[in-house]
């Protein structure tokens, strides 16, 4: 088991309190490529922020590969982000002034991998994306299915534990969309973990195991 | 290294006219603060040559009138120095003194050339009355401990002087008479204000028939170091003399004191207090130029929190996204801070060379800035720099990986 939450719990506080999980229990195996599907409020965004350490929650206990993941400080959060999980978003996160070989690099920086050492390995993922090409090309130079490939590369870069994607097709046409979803479905036969979150349909069918979340409960 | 100057590099792109605005206002600062500096050590040096020429560390002395009744005597009586007092003064205050020296002048006698006369008098001097007059020989010698043992009849005149006595020959070697006793001229001195003859002290002396009266007694002070060593001496003085010439120690009428160590010390102090204002002047200047980068780091954080969440989401430390925002404020400070240094040494060697221009009546002398301002100047810089990214960079801090994934 890759991941494992136990009774999770999530408030907001506030004048009213807002409990977004409630008692969320869930497992996710190595080599999964599941999708979390819910309605807007229905908790999911909250769920992937915990997954992917972006946030704490107020109960339970959740398990990244054997780690328990728990009151951690930003200096440790940062680092197990970084080794663990490989992000991908709906509105791609690049940074605008940077080329695609660049952005590919990012997270080896923030990892003291030196320069050269960086760009050989981006240039080995942006390979894999078939994106070798467009190395130098800023994300403004790209289009929506390019700049997803980029940011699936940088995603890849640190060999994560899994992949964490946030409406990775959100923001692509239909096309583009069945594409990106081959990318995911490609990575998940060589045995990468995938998470991806979604209110479409289209792209829960195509994972291997829905998850749905209705009013912060799993069902 | 490559990466924090891209990253700067984006930041500036992104705000040109910002940039170029706080920008100005860095590179005022430092100019006026650079400006000032080197103005203010054109002060110093012209000081310093302005001293330079004289002893700093000399009281002179002279007689006065005392203004107290005092054991019986009366109020206002004429205090006279003499022979005697150099001896007196020399064994009671040997701690903070090495030499006494003493003139004596006669204000009455004719100095006359085969061509023309003078109607200076003459001064009876010691060979270190030339570093108290601050005399800058243009021809021959001054008076020397020679001429005092032998009490030889040599003179020591104007350069002016001697061309009223000899005209246009070379006034060394000449004769003059001074109270019908013939004179060899041994040296010129350049001075705007003084037309003194110098004769040796024990010539003078002997000239005096018999009289004891010295004009005035210039103590060279040694070991004292502060303004108030500098009084305590003083103070020593007036009081050997009192008992000398029965007056008060404190009335400070019955001698007149010139303590140039004082005035030395006094001026020193009123030149630092000035390098001092100007570094204020100049630092506040430039404060509003770090205002003003401040300001634009804050804007930039702003327009960056959703680039810094996707940094911090894909594994930035905090302490890594402080460091960026701190260095490219340093970075954005030390570049328009750089060229605000170079053109305020360009026009401070301007300045100088309009000082040169102008000859030695300046109060300035070389306002260039050394390497050393140079120096500072950076320092400053670089910790502006960083004072004014702080900010900014604390709130950049407060952004969390979740920003990463809301949408723009």
């Amino acid at each position: 088991m890759i991941i494992s939450l136990k009774d999770i719990n999530k408030s907001y506080p506030g004048a009213v309190p807002l409990h977004v999980l409630k008692d969320v229990n869930l497992s996710i195996d190595k080599g999964e490529l599941v999708s979390i599907m819910g309605a807007s409020g229905s908790g999911k965004s909250t769920l992937l922020n915990i997954l992917g350490i972006l946030d704490n929650y107020d109960s339970g206990e959740y398990y990244l590969d054997g780690v328990l993941i728990k009151d951690l400080s930003e200096n440790k959060a940062a680092d197990l982000r970084n080794y663990m999980i490989g992000f991908v978003f709906q509105s791609f996160n690049l940074i605008n002034y940077k080329n695609a070989l660049e952005n590919v690099a990012l997270p080896l920086f923030y990892r003291g991998v030196s320069r050269r050492q960086r760009n050989k390995l981006a240039m080995e993922q942006l390979e894999r994306m078939g994106m070798a090409d467009r190395a130098t090309h800023l994300p403004s130079e790209l289009s929506g299915g390019q700049k997803q490939r980029v940011a699936i590369a940088r995603a890849l870069i640190t060999k994560p534990s899994i992949i964490l994607a946030d409406e990775p097709t959100g923001a692509l046409d239909s096309k583009t969309s069945k594409e990106v979803m081959q990318v995911f479905r490609d990575l998940n036969a060589d045995g990468m973990t995938i998470v991806i979150v979604t209110h479409d349909p289209g792209v829960g069918e195509q994972t291997n195991r829905i998850i749905r979340i209705v009013d912060g409960r799993i069902v | 290294m490559f990466d924090l100057a891209s990253e700067i590099m984006a930041t500036l792109r992104n705000n040109k006219l910002r940039t170029a605005l706080t920008g100005f206002a860095v590179s005022w600062g430092i100019f006026l603060l650079i400006v000032l500096l080197s103005v203010s050590r054109g002060l110093v040096n012209g000081m310093e040559s302005m001293f330079g020429q004289r002893d700093t560390e000399t009281v002179s002395i002279r007689g006065g009138y005392a203004q107290k009744a005092y054991k019986g005597l009366k109020e206002n009586r004429r205090v006279q120095l003499r022979d005697g007092d150099i001896a007196v003064l020399e064994s009671q205050n040997a701690n903070v003194l090495s030499e006494v020296i003493a003139q004596i002048s006669n204000d009455t006698a004719k100095v006359t050339s085969s061509k023309d006369y003078l109607t200076d008098g003459y001064r009876g001097v010691y060979p270190s009355e030339v570093r108290n007059s601050g005399l800058d020989m243009t021809k021959g010698r001054f008076i020397n401990q020679n001429d005092i043992n032998q009490r030889r009849r040599v003179v020591v005149v104007n350069e002016e002087s001697a061309k009223t006595l000899f005209g246009d020959k070379d006034p060394v070697g000449q004769l003059v008479k001074i109270s019908d006793l013939s004179f060899t001229v041994v040296g010129t001195y350049k001075q705007e204000w003084r037309r003194d003859v110098y004769i040796p002290y024990s010539t003078a002396r002997a000239m005096s028939g018999g009289s004891d009266k010295v004009n005035n007694i210039t103590v060279k002070l040694s070991g004292v170091k502060t303004l108030e060593e500098s009084e305590n001496a003083e103070k020593g003085f007036r009081s050997t003399l009192g008992r000398q010439h029965t007056f008060a120690e404190d009335d400070n009428g019955s001698l007149w004191i010139w303590n140039r160590f004082s005035d030395y010390l006094t001026t020193s102090t009123a030149m630092g207090a000035i390098g001092m204002a100007v570094w204020i002047i100049g630092l506040l200047t430039m404060l509003s130029g770090i205002v003003g980068v401040s300001n634009i780091m804050f804007v930039s954080v702003r327009e960056r929190t959703h680039e810094i969440g996707v940094r911090r989401a894909i594994g930035a430390k905090p302490r890594s996204i402080l460091r960026q925002i701190i260095l490219e404020s340093v970075a954005i400070t030390t570049l328009f801070g750089y060229v605000g240094i170079v053109l305020g040494m360009l026009v401070s060697e301007g300045i100088g060379m309009l000082v040169a221009a102008g000859g030695e009546r300046s109060p300035l002398k070389d306002p260039t800035v050394d390497i050393a301002i140079a120096i500072q100047v950076t320092v400053v810089l670089i910790i502006a720099g960083a004072f004014a990214g702080l900010f900014p960079a604390m709130k950049s801090l407060k952004i969390k990986p979740v920003e990463a994934l809301r949408d723009e």
